[in-house]
Protein backbone atom coordinates (compact mmCIF):
# COMPACT_ATOMS: atom_id res chain seq x y z
CA UNK A 1 0.00 0.00 0.00
CA UNK A 2 1.13 3.56 -0.94
CA UNK A 3 -0.06 7.09 -0.38
CA UNK A 4 1.76 10.39 -0.36
CA UNK A 5 1.41 12.54 2.87
CA UNK A 6 0.99 16.28 3.12
CA UNK A 7 4.16 17.91 5.07
CA UNK A 8 2.70 18.37 8.33
CA UNK A 9 2.03 17.44 11.62
CA UNK A 10 -2.03 17.13 10.71
CA UNK A 11 -1.49 14.25 8.72
CA UNK A 12 -0.71 12.03 11.04
CA UNK A 13 -4.46 10.97 11.62
CA UNK A 14 -4.17 10.22 8.31
CA UNK A 15 -0.98 8.20 8.54
CA UNK A 16 -2.13 6.20 12.00
CA UNK A 17 -5.46 5.25 9.50
CA UNK A 18 -3.01 4.54 6.64
CA UNK A 19 -1.15 1.97 8.65
CA UNK A 20 -4.04 0.50 10.56
CA UNK A 21 -5.57 -0.24 7.11
CA UNK A 22 -2.91 -2.24 6.26
CA UNK A 23 -2.17 -3.77 9.44
CA UNK A 24 -5.89 -4.66 9.52
CA UNK A 25 -5.54 -6.59 5.54
CA UNK A 26 -2.50 -7.99 6.55
CA UNK A 27 -3.69 -9.57 9.64
CA UNK A 28 -0.74 -8.15 11.61
CA UNK A 29 -1.40 -8.26 14.96
CA UNK A 30 -1.13 -6.13 18.09
CA UNK A 31 2.48 -5.82 18.88
CA UNK A 32 3.65 -5.26 15.57
CA UNK A 33 1.08 -2.82 14.57
CA UNK A 34 1.98 -0.71 17.86
CA UNK A 35 5.74 -0.86 16.32
CA UNK A 36 4.62 0.21 12.85
CA UNK A 37 2.83 2.85 13.85
CA UNK A 38 5.63 4.50 16.46
CA UNK A 39 8.02 3.65 13.53
CA UNK A 40 5.96 5.22 10.64
CA UNK A 41 5.46 8.19 13.07
CA UNK A 42 9.26 8.78 14.33
CA UNK A 43 10.47 8.48 10.38
CA UNK A 44 7.88 10.86 9.19
CA UNK A 45 8.16 13.75 12.10
CA UNK A 46 11.58 13.20 11.68
CA UNK A 47 11.47 14.15 8.07
CA UNK A 48 9.57 16.71 8.40
CA UNK A 49 12.17 18.19 11.45
CA UNK A 50 15.19 17.99 9.10
CA UNK A 51 13.96 18.62 5.48
CA UNK A 52 12.47 21.73 5.58
CA UNK A 53 12.74 22.79 2.01
CA UNK A 54 11.60 20.06 0.73
CA UNK A 55 8.60 18.96 -1.30
CA UNK A 56 4.79 19.39 -0.02
CA UNK A 57 4.21 15.58 0.35
CA UNK A 58 6.10 11.80 1.63
CA UNK A 59 5.30 9.08 0.21
CA UNK A 60 4.38 6.08 2.55
CA UNK A 61 4.82 2.50 1.40
CA UNK A 62 3.79 -0.31 3.23
CA UNK A 63 4.46 -3.88 2.17
CA UNK A 64 4.25 -7.41 3.46
CA UNK A 65 6.62 -10.01 2.51
CA UNK A 66 6.93 -13.50 3.33
CA UNK A 67 8.31 -12.91 7.14
CA UNK A 68 8.78 -9.33 7.45
CA UNK A 69 6.77 -5.72 6.75
CA UNK A 70 8.75 -3.62 4.58
CA UNK A 71 8.18 0.32 5.50
CA UNK A 72 9.30 3.17 2.84
CA UNK A 73 9.25 6.92 3.74
CA UNK A 74 10.24 8.82 0.39
CA UNK A 75 11.25 12.64 0.71
CA UNK A 76 11.82 14.79 -2.21
CA UNK A 77 13.49 17.54 -3.54
CA UNK A 78 15.54 17.37 -0.02
CA UNK A 79 19.17 17.78 1.26
CA UNK A 80 20.80 14.45 2.29
CA UNK A 81 20.18 13.43 5.73
CA UNK A 82 21.35 9.87 7.15
CA UNK A 83 19.14 9.28 10.21
CA UNK A 84 20.54 6.16 10.72
CA UNK A 85 23.72 7.73 11.28
CA UNK A 86 22.20 10.37 14.69
CA UNK A 87 23.86 10.12 17.91
CA UNK A 88 23.16 6.96 19.88
CA UNK A 89 21.05 8.25 23.28
CA UNK A 90 22.48 7.45 26.49
CA UNK A 91 18.95 5.91 28.20
CA UNK A 92 21.23 5.10 31.38
CA UNK A 93 22.03 8.65 32.23
CA UNK A 94 20.92 10.41 35.35
CA UNK A 95 17.79 12.57 35.08
CA UNK A 96 19.90 15.95 35.05
CA UNK A 97 22.16 14.86 32.52
CA UNK A 98 19.01 13.28 29.89
CA UNK A 99 19.03 14.98 27.41
CA UNK A 100 15.56 16.25 26.18
CA UNK A 101 14.65 15.12 22.44
CA UNK A 102 16.73 12.46 20.14
CA UNK A 103 14.82 9.68 21.42
CA UNK A 104 12.48 9.31 18.11
CA UNK A 105 15.32 7.71 16.31
CA UNK A 106 16.49 5.47 19.07
CA UNK A 107 13.08 4.13 19.44
CA UNK A 108 13.20 3.38 15.86
CA UNK A 109 16.30 1.30 15.81
CA UNK A 110 15.21 -0.43 19.20
CA UNK A 111 11.54 -1.42 17.51
CA UNK A 112 12.61 -2.94 13.89
CA UNK A 113 15.20 -4.98 12.59
CA UNK A 114 16.83 -2.89 10.32
CA UNK A 115 16.77 0.81 9.45
CA UNK A 116 18.70 1.77 5.99
CA UNK A 117 18.96 4.92 4.40
CA UNK A 118 19.36 5.92 0.68
CA UNK A 119 19.77 8.95 -1.53
CA UNK A 120 20.12 9.85 -5.14
CA UNK A 121 18.71 12.57 -7.74
CA UNK A 122 17.79 14.77 -4.34
CA UNK A 123 14.92 12.10 -3.22
CA UNK A 124 15.87 10.68 0.37
CA UNK A 125 14.60 7.23 0.92
CA UNK A 126 14.50 5.32 4.79
CA UNK A 127 13.64 1.24 4.49
CA UNK A 128 12.76 0.14 7.92
CA UNK A 129 12.11 -3.65 7.87
CA UNK A 130 10.35 -5.75 10.64
CA UNK A 131 10.32 -9.24 10.94
CA UNK A 132 6.98 -11.20 11.82
CA UNK A 133 9.06 -14.53 12.56
CA UNK A 134 7.57 -15.66 15.78
CA UNK A 135 5.40 -12.41 16.22
CA UNK A 136 1.75 -11.95 16.68
CA UNK A 137 0.62 -12.46 12.91
CA UNK B 1 -8.32 11.20 19.58
CA UNK B 2 -6.24 12.51 22.36
CA UNK B 3 -7.63 14.24 25.47
CA UNK B 4 -6.13 14.80 28.66
CA UNK B 5 -7.59 16.27 32.09
CA UNK B 6 -7.52 16.68 35.93
CA UNK B 7 -9.16 14.44 37.45
CA UNK B 8 -11.03 15.35 41.25
CA UNK B 9 -7.99 13.32 42.99
CA UNK B 10 -5.47 15.84 41.53
CA UNK B 11 -4.42 13.46 39.15
CA UNK B 12 -3.89 13.88 35.54
CA UNK B 13 -5.65 12.01 33.19
CA UNK B 14 -4.55 10.78 29.64
CA UNK B 15 -6.54 8.95 27.11
CA UNK B 16 -6.24 7.71 23.14
CA UNK B 17 -3.03 8.82 21.27
CA UNK B 18 -0.74 10.98 22.13
CA UNK B 19 1.48 11.65 19.17
CA UNK B 20 3.51 14.50 17.89
CA UNK B 21 0.45 16.72 16.73
CA UNK B 22 -0.61 16.24 20.73
CA UNK B 23 2.61 16.96 22.13
CA UNK B 24 1.94 21.15 22.84
CA UNK B 25 -1.38 20.58 24.69
CA UNK B 26 0.22 18.31 27.13
CA UNK B 27 2.82 20.72 27.50
CA UNK B 28 0.73 23.19 27.93
CA UNK B 29 -0.85 21.06 31.04
CA UNK B 30 1.78 19.99 32.77
CA UNK B 31 3.39 23.24 33.03
CA UNK B 32 1.18 23.93 35.45
CA UNK B 33 2.06 21.65 37.74
CA UNK B 34 4.87 22.25 40.30
CA UNK B 35 5.19 19.95 42.76
CA UNK B 36 4.79 16.23 42.39
CA UNK B 37 2.00 14.67 40.41
CA UNK B 38 0.60 11.21 39.17
CA UNK B 39 -0.05 11.31 35.65
CA UNK B 40 -2.84 8.30 35.53
CA UNK B 41 -2.08 6.48 31.99
CA UNK B 42 -5.13 3.53 32.11
CA UNK B 43 -6.63 5.12 28.88
CA UNK B 44 -3.92 6.08 26.93
CA UNK B 45 -2.96 3.71 23.89
CA UNK B 46 -0.12 4.85 22.50
CA UNK B 47 2.80 7.33 22.80
CA UNK B 48 5.65 8.47 20.67
CA UNK B 49 8.82 10.53 21.15
CA UNK B 50 7.23 13.90 21.16
CA UNK B 51 5.29 12.88 24.39
CA UNK B 52 8.19 11.04 26.17
CA UNK B 53 10.42 14.29 25.30
CA UNK B 54 7.52 16.34 27.02
CA UNK B 55 7.32 13.97 30.22
CA UNK B 56 10.93 13.92 30.46
CA UNK B 57 11.31 17.74 30.70
CA UNK B 58 8.37 18.29 32.88
CA UNK B 59 10.54 15.70 35.13
CA UNK B 60 13.37 17.56 34.95
CA UNK B 61 11.93 20.70 36.30
CA UNK B 62 10.47 19.28 39.30
CA UNK B 63 13.15 17.37 40.56
CA UNK B 64 15.22 20.44 40.95
CA UNK B 65 12.87 21.40 43.00
CA UNK B 66 12.39 18.21 44.59
CA UNK B 67 9.27 17.24 43.40
CA UNK B 68 8.67 14.26 41.09
CA UNK B 69 6.16 12.29 38.57
CA UNK B 70 4.55 9.42 39.40
CA UNK B 71 3.07 6.86 36.29
CA UNK B 72 0.39 4.62 36.76
CA UNK B 73 -1.74 2.17 34.87
CA UNK B 74 0.34 2.37 32.01
CA UNK B 75 -0.29 -0.60 29.00
CA UNK B 76 1.74 -2.94 28.07
CA UNK B 77 3.28 -1.28 24.90
CA UNK B 78 3.74 1.83 26.24
CA UNK B 79 5.46 0.20 29.57
CA UNK B 80 7.82 -1.36 26.92
CA UNK B 81 8.44 1.90 25.09
CA UNK B 82 9.52 3.42 28.34
CA UNK B 83 11.98 0.25 29.26
CA UNK B 84 13.47 1.15 25.94
CA UNK B 85 13.58 4.78 26.46
CA UNK B 86 15.63 4.29 29.63
CA UNK B 87 12.64 5.84 31.47
CA UNK B 88 11.89 3.34 33.86
CA UNK B 89 15.43 4.44 35.59
CA UNK B 90 14.12 8.76 35.97
CA UNK B 91 10.56 8.07 36.41
CA UNK B 92 8.54 6.00 39.65
CA UNK B 93 6.41 3.77 37.59
CA UNK B 94 3.69 1.68 39.07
Amino acid sequence: MKKEFKRELTALDGIFGFVEDFTTTNRVGEDVTFSVKLAVEELFTNLLKHNTGGSDHIDIDLTREENKLVIVLKDFDVEPFDITQTKPVDIHQPLDERMIGGLGIHLVKSIVDKLTYEYKDRILCVIAIKNLEGKDV
Amino acid sequence: MFDIWRAENGHILFSGRLDASQAEKVRNILETITESCTLDFKELDYISSAGLGVLLGTQKRLSETGYNLKLINLNKHIRDIFIVAGFDFVFDIE
